[in-house]
């Protein structure tokens, strides 16, 4: 894709990762780094950097929006992801010195079996418990 | 899993306790190892190990994802890999979602919210399964 057709695309995906970031309360990561790299083209460092240029702005306009409707307590968020902030810059450390197919396997099991757990909590809510 | 009345406000006042700080810890260092949002990560431990209402928990992250992502950002800048045209484009789109999503998660029924969430965490499993 280039010029005009690429924004096009570029602005539309846009809006589907926006939906998916303030309902989902995830970052979007997950869905502009495949982007990036299978449709736009870019390699998977640029795809990671880029994507957390559109994580930031996302993820304020979608806390802004939730705070507005009084969903959530975005003070206890912000306190909460500077832990975070902490983490990730140690993560990304570790992850120099890690293989990164190995991790990515592990990650995908792990979500892979939270999603079916929480799709069956969704399903029958009150059967569960820890 | 104690389910939490939805329409009740997160408690207020609360400091970080001790699950709240390992999954705090525990999603940036997996955001910031694999690449991908920590969302991923703390919106099920939220729910699952911390019984926070689900929509409380999507709430969480997303501030969370914040101060997380200014740490990467400022990670890769140093490393200069960000495509800002692109980031442009994707982020027009993604503050005018964002704000679409954010409604719809003030509404949301919860059951509904888990299984939605739930089949993007299954999607997202394949995904990295079919890349990896």
């Amino acid at each position: 894709m280039t010029g005009p057709t690429l924004y096009v695309a570029l602005v539309a995906f846009g809006v589907v990762v926006g939906v998916a970031s303030g309902l989902l309360g995830v970052g979007g990561g997950t869905l502009v780094v495949p982007f990036l790299t299978l449709a736009v083209g870019l390699t998977q460092h640029s795809a990671q950097a880029t994507s957390l240029l559109v994580i930031l702005p996302t993820a304020i306009a979608g806390s802004l929006a939730l705070r507005r409707r009084g969903v959530g307590d975005l003070g206890l968020a912000l306190r909460f992801g500077v832990v975070g902030a902490i983490g990730s810059v140690l993560g990304a450390l570790l992850a120099l010195a890690l293989p990164a197919s190995a991790l990515r396997l592990v990650f995908a099991v792990f979500v892979g079996l939270v999603g079916l757990r929480l799709g069956r909590d969704g399903i029958r809510p009150e059967k569960t418990r820890t | 899993m104690p389910d939490v009345d939805s329409s009740r406000p997160l408690r207020l006042r609360l400091g970080l306790d001790a699950k709240l700080l390992a999954i705090g810890l525990g999603g940036g260092l997996l955001s910031g190892l694999l690449g991908v949002g920590g969302g991923t990560v703390m919106v099920p431990l939220l729910v699952l190990w911390a019984a926070y209402s689900q929509r409380d928990a999507h709430a969480l992250s997303l501030g969370a994802i914040i101060p997380i992502s200014v740490a990467g950002i400022a990670t890769y800048g140093v490393a200069g890999k960000v495509e800002y045209w692109q980031a442009l484009g994707l982020a027009a789109g993604s503050i005018a979602g964002a704000r679409i999503g954010a409604g719809l998660l003030a509404k949301i029924d919860e059951r509904l919210l888990k299984i939605v969430f739930g089949t993007f965490l299954v999607g997202v499993a394949v995904l990295l399964g079919v890349r990896g």
